[in-house]
């Protein structure tokens, strides 16, 4: 069930987004989140630490996918760039449409609140809130109301039931980060951010945690991105980036768990 | 947002209480003062417009200014009475002698603790009579009538013998009646004693005269028609007012002569205790912040602006503010009454009126309160807003260093020099006092702040030196405490610097009492060539003519009076004059003299005047040139400066000759009298008899010099105790401060304490380590404290040494300071090192 497609690297790419047919399509040409000749620098002069040594990627609408490699090959700091957290040495990257390379503080507060949705792999709910208020919680910041249907619906769907005016302490850790993950789908965001959303999870609640992504990207149709380096966890995902180096090393389509650990030793071999 | 400080704030409790109470104590100070001087101007004004209740227009000798030493007051002709009588419009019409003196119940002067006894002529005629309980008004001499507090407080019954003592001497008197005054049993401590008019005017040398003159008027004529008439009516140099504006006055002065000392002091002390409130919250703000900056992270990933995480942290800031000057004004009133219970046990009672919480009390509190609250908050909440949303991501991330953080020196020393800048301008330049003292005060608000940014510097080699014998007492606790006090300077430096800033105001108040009482001392030796000293018991008055009884004693060979009035000298400032004999004062008295010599003395005549270097150089005035001087009652005279002397603390002023004094003021009044034995005589014996001499004068109290230099520097003392007790307060804000570090810092080592435990650390040991912290840092706020204090006073006595106040440091007093600051670590280290032995090791690992 894949059609491998190797990436074309353009480092140095200027195109605009509009106008730009590079990088994998999986059927859709419509890419939420791009990414021209990312390079990420760490250090100064002969200690310098190449993160990310130019990076092309473009993430389309509806997609759930994951990002892989071995620790150190750049998935944070590639996740980091684009989601406006962290700015790239060289390159550019829009989402939606906008380029965030050059964007103030506030303007990519703003793209944040807006166009991205965050889980993290520690979960990060306020403990003083209670589950209820931690999930409409960007909602809150951005001081809108929120459609009652979809926060009702989004309830439902993490299927919290009578746990929800309970504090983050008094659920357990698959809860909590099915909390973070109704949260983070709260404002209907064009891109959501997950850094290893299973890291602190044991097996069965990562499970729960990994089905709730795929049902939000299956049924509501939420672009996605994952930090992995979990083979198990990567098989929920449309598409897998594997990273090396700070290079793209593989890009495909969905794997099976062998066919995950395939490419990862093929990809230690021509290392 | 507002939420979500709400709830920040309300779940962590101890964090919040430990915060609030920082700022609660310094506002319930502030606000106590201002209901307690409201409360005395109320009592007095309800005393003072009951007093003239029904008096429409009262007749006194103009003052020409106001200040103290100036009992004694010439009055009017009592054939002024009848000039007011005739004035048409008045339908009654008295007038009284008014004095100051004292009165004695078996022979025992009755204390009143530095309020007045007061004696009023009684008249038939009185307008607002006071009412009798018992007995009747005096009606022959010999009578007099009491207050009630004093009947009650001495069992007074009607016919009981009491002695009055005057200036001019002690007049054996009956009480006749007891009466309340303003249906109040006391005023303010002060005792009132009704006599007869002739009485009245023979003990306080009135003959002929009255003090005041009041009126009521016909019905239909108005207070101020008739004042007016009265007015066109009397000579020049009568002061005519209408009784509701008398009232007002005298409650003015009275209420001002307490408020202008009270509520300055009060207030002094109410700040610093906020000051110090500001530096825990500063401190306690940067540390939660320090902690939570995960949450500020992921906030921000979350799309919160800067601005709103900055608001969320001011909207903690302003519900603490809030909430503690709220606390803190309702506790101001129970702070109004505990001050109003320490006045009472030293009997003077603070008419009773009720409390009074004026708006102005209540928005000044909460301003002050929210202000302070919110201004500390602001930097550490700054800090919250730089957190990059990128660490929320990231496990550990250090907050990052304030923008600024590179220029922490240089900016601690531009605040230091700017402090230093202020104090010297403030102590050297121009101004009124109370800007200057503004100054001085910003500046060295300013230099607590210099300090408490720079001393993070050093903070490390200090704990080290410190932490030393710690670990050499208890080689693991100690190593442990000392680490952890190193491992944040900026925090250990801002815990002990809020305990710095009061025991820097202590050690610069003990350094300068120090130094008072030394010179003292030192002045007093070089100038008092004398055995004995007799003195007035606290504030009363000592006949005039006590020198000569003294003199009479046989085995006292000189008896000198110094008499004491005050006037306003060159038009302007008030200036104390003392009245010597110019012939004997030189055999007990050794001028320190800048110009002229003991020849001088002999050649004062009547306008002859020698000069105290201070006073001379404020009057601007020189050897050969003339002083003119106006009395209280309008008296004027030109004195000519003949010689300068050195004496800051016991001739302070202009000195002129007996004759001299007498011919300025009226009424002859003795200060002290300084005698002399003859050699060879027995010291003690030499005492008694002059006490025997002047049995009938209890007020007077002979000392001998070693016991009147023991009262003045015990009454330094005592005031220093006063001055300790309202910087307690400041004190137990800080040791509130360090508990909040502890405790905060011990949350954030639950992981680490709960390692250590598991590898085999005792109970005993992790609170013993806390403990250390503790101490640790107490000890280094008390030494910044004591360095600071010991510069501050340093400064101001190189300013004021020709004051006389020189600098001397009390080695005593200093180690009792260290040693308290041991208690206060001490005691602040229970709370947390309890907290940081409970902690459970399997949660704690497990603890994120
Ligand atoms: N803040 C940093 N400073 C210096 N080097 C860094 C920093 N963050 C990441 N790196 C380096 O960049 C490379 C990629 O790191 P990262 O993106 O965290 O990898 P991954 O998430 O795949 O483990 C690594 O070599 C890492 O050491
Ligand atoms: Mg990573």
């Amino acid at each position: 069930m894949s059609d491998m497609t190797e990436t074309t690297p353009q480092p140095g790419s200027t195109a605009a987004p509009a106008t730009c047919e590079n990088g994998t399509t999986i059927g859709l040409d419509d890419a939420v989140v791009q990414a021209r000749g990312v390079t990420r620098l760490y250090g100064q002069g002969d200690a310098c630490v190449y993160a990310l040594a130019g990076v092309d990627l473009d993430l389309q609408r509806g997609v759930y996918t994951a990002i892989m490699g071995p620790s150190g090959s750049g998935k944070s700091t590639l996740m980091h760039i684009l989601a406006g957290l962290d700015r790239p040495s060289a390159g550019s990257v829009w989402v939606d449409g906008v380029e965030i390379t050059g964007l103030k503080d506030r303007a990519l507060t703003q793209l944040r609140r807006d166009k991205i949705g965050f889980i993290f792999q520690t979960f990060n709910l306020l403990a003083t809130l209670t589950a209820a208020e931690n999930i409409v919680l960007p909602l809150t910041i951005a001081g809108r109301k929120g459609n009652e249907a979809w926060i009702d619906e989004l309830v439902a769907t993490v299927g919290l039931g009578d746990r929800l005016k309970h504090k983050p302490a008094e659920l357990s850790g698959g809860q909590q980060q099915r909390v973070a993950v109704a949260r983070a789908l709260a404002s209907r965001p064009a891109v959501l951010f997950a850094d290893e959303p299973t890291g602190n999870l044991d097996s069965h609640t990562g499970e729960e945690v990994l089905e709730l992504l795929r049902h939000s990207s299956d049924n509501l149709g939420q672009t996605i991105v994952m930090v992995t380096h979990d083979a198990h966890a990567a098989t929920y995902a449309d598409r897998i980036v594997f990273l090396r180096d700070g290079v793209i090393a593989h890009d495909c389509g969905r794997l099976g768990r062998d066919e995950i650990y395939d490419v990862i030793k093929s990809l230690e071999h021509v290392g | 947002m507002i939420r979500i400080a709400w709830r920040s704030l309300t779940s962590h409790k101890l964090r919040t209480i430990l915060t609030t109470l920082a700022i609660l104590l310094g506002v319930a100070m502030i606000s106590g003062t201002y209901v307690l001087t409201d409360q005395i101007d109320r009592g007095f004004k309800q005393i003072f417009s009951d007093a003239y209740k029904g008096t429409d227009v009262t007749v006194t000798k103009k003052a020409k200014f106001s200040g103290q030493l100036t009992g004694a007051t010439e009055g009017l002709p009592q054939s002024m009475v009848d000039q007011v009588k005739a004035v048409d419009g008045v339908s009654a019409v008295f007038g009284y002698v008014t004095g100051m003196g004292a009165v004695a119940v078996n022979g025992k002067v009755v204390e009143t603790g530095g309020s007045p006894t007061l004696f009023f002529s009684y008249s038939a005629n009185d307008i607002a009579p006071p009412q009798y309980i018992e007995g009747a008004p005096p009606a022959k001499s010999g009578e007099v009538a009491v207050i009630e507090k004093l009947a009650t407080d001495q069992k007074l019954t009607i016919g009981a013998p009491i002695d009055v003592i005057t200036s001019n001497g002690a007049h054996p008197a009956q009480v006749s009646g007891v009466f309340r005054f303003s249906a109040q049993s006391s005023l303010g401590g002060s005792l009132i004693i009704h006599t007869t008019l002739p009485d009245a005017q023979d003990w306080f040398d009135m003959k002929g005269r009255v003090s005041e003159i009041d009126a009521k008027a016909e019905p239909g004529v108005s207070a101020d028609t008739l004042a007016q008439r009265v007015r066109a009516a009397l000579p020049a140099g009568t002061e005519v007012k209408t009784g509701a504006q008398a009232a007002a006055d005298q409650t003015k002065s009275v209420s001002d002569s307490i408020g202008a000392f009270l509520k300055p002091v009060l207030l002094s002390f109410g700040g610093i205790a906020v000051l110090v409130g500001a530096f825990i919250i500063f401190n306690a703000f940067s540390m939660t912040v320090a902690q939570r900056r995960r949450e500020f992270a992921m906030l921000r990933a979350l799309g919160a602006t800067r601005r709103q995480v900055l608001f969320s942290l001011a909207g903690e800031a302003l519900v603490m503010g809030v909430l503690a000057s709220l606390v803190g004004l309702f506790a101001g009133l129970g702070v109004a009454a505990g001050v109003n219970q320490v006045f009472k046990a030293a009997g003077f009672e603070i008419p009773s009126s009720g409390l009074v919480l004026q708006p102005r009390t209540v928005i000044i509190a909460m301003a002050v309160g929210v202000v302070v609250t919110l201004l500390s908050a602001l930097i550490p909440a700054q800090r919250a807003t730089r957190v990059p949303p990128m660490a929320a991501l990231q496990e550990g991330a250090q907050l990052p260093p304030s923008r600024f953080a590179r220029f922490a020196p240089i900016m601690g020393g531009v605040v230091a020099v700017l402090g230093a800048l202020l104090i010297v301008a403030g102590m050297y330049g121009p101004g009124s006092t109370m800007i200057r003292l503004a100054t001085i005060a910003s500046g060295a608000v300013l230099v607590f702040v210099a300090v408490a940014m720079l001393s993070k510097f050093v903070m490390r080699p200090l704990v080290g030196l410190l932490g030393w014998p710690l670990q050499k007492l208890a080689p693991v606790s100690g190593r442990l405490a000392r680490d952890n006090s190193r491992r944040n300077p900026g925090r250990t430096a801002l815990t002990a610097a809020a305990l710095m800033i009061g025991l820097a105001v202590v050690v610069f108040v003990a350094v300068l009492a120090q130094g008072l009482k030394s010179s003292f001392i030192d002045s007093f030796d070089k100038t008092v060539q004398a055995d004995y000293i007799i003195s007035a018991k606290n504030f009363m008055t000592i006949p005039s003519d006590t020198a000569q009884r003294v003199a009479a004693v046989p085995s006292i060979e000189t008896a000198v009076s110094l008499d004491a009035q005050q006037v306003q000298a060159k038009g302007g400032s008030l200036a104390v004059v003392w009245g010597i004999d110019p012939f004997a004062i030189e055999r007990v008295w050794s001028f320190d003299w800048i110009e002229g010599s003991d020849a001088v003395l002999s050649k004062l005549g009547t306008n002859g005047a020698i000069l105290e270097e201070q006073t001379a150089s404020s009057l601007g005035v020189g050897l050969g040139d003339p002083v003119p001087i106006t009395t209280v009652e309008g008296k004027r005279a030109t004195l000519n400066v003949m010689g300068i002397y050195r004496d800051p603390m016991m001739l302070n002023g202009i000195t002129v000759s007996a004759a001299g004094y007498d011919a300025i003021f009226p009424t002859p009044q003795a200060f002290m009298v300084v005698a002399k034995a003859t050699a060879g005589s027995d010291i003690g014996q030499t005492q008694k008899a002059v006490e025997t001499a002047l049995a009938d004068t209890p007020t007077a109290r002979v000392q001998t010099v070693a016991e009147y230099k023991k009262t003045t520097v015990d009454l330094v003392n005592q005031i220093l105790t006063l001055v300790y007790g309202l910087l307690a307060l400041s004190v137990i804000i800080s040791l509130f401060g360090i508990v909040n570090t502890l405790v905060l810092s011990v949350f954030e080592r639950t992981r680490e304490i709960g390692l250590t435990r598991a590898i085999g650390m005792s109970r005993r040991q992790v609170s013993a380590t806390v403990r250390y912290e503790s101490v640790i840092t107490s000890i280094i706020g008390a030494a910044m404290g004591i360095v600071v204090g010991i510069v501050f006073a340093w400064v101001v006595t190189t300013k004021f040494a020709g004051q006389g106040i020189t600098f001397a440091v009390p080695g005593g007093q200093l180690v009792i300071f260290v040693i308290l600051a041991v208690i206060v670590g001490v005691v602040a280290a229970i709370l947390p090192a309890r907290r940081a032995a409970k902690i459970d090791i399997l949660e704690a690992i497990h603890y994120e």
